[in-house]
């Protein structure tokens, strides 16, 4: 199963798009920032196994800026 | 040493790092420093702006060196794990502003919440309503968060800004040893700054390398492990995940066990150690110093951390609380030991008030 990760710049951002992608249906889950990615300690979106273009689409939708990772 | 960096970066990062600081806080406690404020980010930048002659309280002025090994630990884990990031841009001097009132806040109850959770451990019962307020504060911040309270994304800067803060430590470390007497008196005598406590919390310290030893080691774990004591809260009622919380439990758990080994743990409300027993303040002092902890992202040993790998805007809210300290012992807003300031009250509401009109209306707004 593929485990990715939504990073966004502010913390605001990853609480406004954990919103945006619920509203759209997705299961997503708002987490502590994976250690290994930085020391920054805000949030960010975790997604198993989501149409990455749908995904994209309500972030962007959102008016969001954002990175995708894929995590082992 | 990549697996020590893997075990720091693990969900027990934080967890050891909060037994560490247990351990060595009341234990700088025992070799010197005031009760109950082996470490306190708060105090302790307090005591750094008296050296400067920032204020002229003579009981608190001393350059500590825990916080300049807190710097120079962050620095070297940040160096030596390749994290050391130059960034900032996100609103710098609202930052300054957020530390300037952490501080005044925090200076009303007399501890960060570091020293609030060793207050606790050393049976200083008033850091209960401390805590509690502290709790109210991020709770405050939470619903800023939520309604969309953003300082705005900070970019890479150049190397010279990500500097400032370790050269800030390193003059801070000369101006430590030299004791310089750089003022003149009318007669053209040399006189402070450099200002050193003769007496009260500013001359009571733990020897320069022990000090700076403890801070080293503190500032080195707390970078690799993000170990913070507001984000700790924060994740518990966001995202329901206590991985930072667990690190402040150890720590609690810990210090009371050093204390109770040490002699140190002295229940009670009545002659604590640089504390008053005014719960009300204790509680207010420290809504507003929770409140700007959470719209600035951190708590002040977090800033201290994050000022050490390069992060500029962190670095004005430490200059923040350096500058508000001034303010805090120079207008009266500071509590003692026989309770708060004249102007405690005044200054709390109107930060309270001011960080209300921040929280509503700094929000985030789509990009597109």
């Amino acid at each position: 199963m593929s485990r990715g990760i939504v990073l966004f710049h502010t913390t605001t951002s990853a609480l406004r798009g954990e919103k945006a992608l619920k509203k759209a249906g997705f299961l997503v889950k708002l987490i502590p920032t994976p250690r290994e990615l930085s020391s920054d300690c805000g949030f960010v979106i975790e997604f198993h196994d989501l149409p990455l273009n749908q995904l994209q689409a309500a972030l962007n939708e959102a008016g969001l800026e954002f990175e995708i990772h894929f995590l082992p | 040493m990549q697996s020590v960096s893997k075990f720091l970066t693990s969900r027990w990062g934080p967890i050891l790092t909060g037994i560490v600081i247990g351990i060595l806080a009341p234990l700088l406690v025992k070799f010197g420093n005031p009760g109950n404020m082996g470490i306190c980010v708060a105090c302790f930048s307090r005591d750094i702006a008296g050296a400067l002659g920032f204020h002229r309280a003579a009981t608190v002025q001393y350059i500590r060196p825990e916080i300049i090994g807190f710097v120079f630990g962050s620095l070297a884990a940040a160096l030596l794990f390749r994290e050391f990031k130059p960034r900032g841009g996100s609103s710098p001097l609202i930052r300054f502003l957020l530390g300037m009132f952490a501080i005044i806040g925090a200076l009303v109850f007399l501890g960060c919440p570091w020293r609030a959770y060793l207050r606790l451990s050393g049976g200083d019962w008033n850091a209960i309503p401390g805590i509690l307020g502290l709790f109210a504060g991020i709770g405050l911040g939470i619903l800023f968060l939520k309604r969309g309270f953003s300082l705005g994304r900070s970019r890479a800067a150049s190397p010279a800004a990500g500097w400032v803060m370790p050269a800030f430590a390193l003059l801070l470390l000369i101006l430590l040893v030299t004791a310089p007497l750089l003022g003149r008196d009318a007669e053209g005598n040399p006189v402070g700054p450099i200002f050193f406590s003769e007496k009260g919390p500013g001359s009571q310290h733990a020897s320069l390398l022990l000090a700076l030893g403890v801070g080293l080691v503190v500032g080195f774990l707390a970078q690799r492990s993000r170990f913070c004591t507001v984000g700790a809260l924060r994740d518990v009622v966001l995202l329901r995940d206590g991985h930072l919380f667990y690190g402040v439990l150890a720590l609690v758990l810990t210090a009371f066990v050093t204390n109770l080994a040490l002699g140190q743990f002295n229940p009670g409300f009545e002659a604590q150690p640089v504390a008053h027993t005014n719960a009300l303040w204790n509680f207010g002092g420290m809504v507003l110093a929770g409140l700007a902890f959470t719209l600035a992202g951190g708590c002040p040993g977090r800033q201290v951390f994050l000022s050490g790998e390069g992060d500029a805007d962190a670095t004005l809210f430490v200059f923040g609380m350096i500058a508000g300290a001034g303010v805090a012992h120079t207008f009266s807003l500071a509590a003692s030991p026989a309770g708060p300031g004249a102007n405690s009250a005044a200054a709390v509401i109107a930060g309270l008030v001011i960080l209300t009109i921040l929280g509503l209306t700094m929000r985030e707004k789509a990009s597109a």
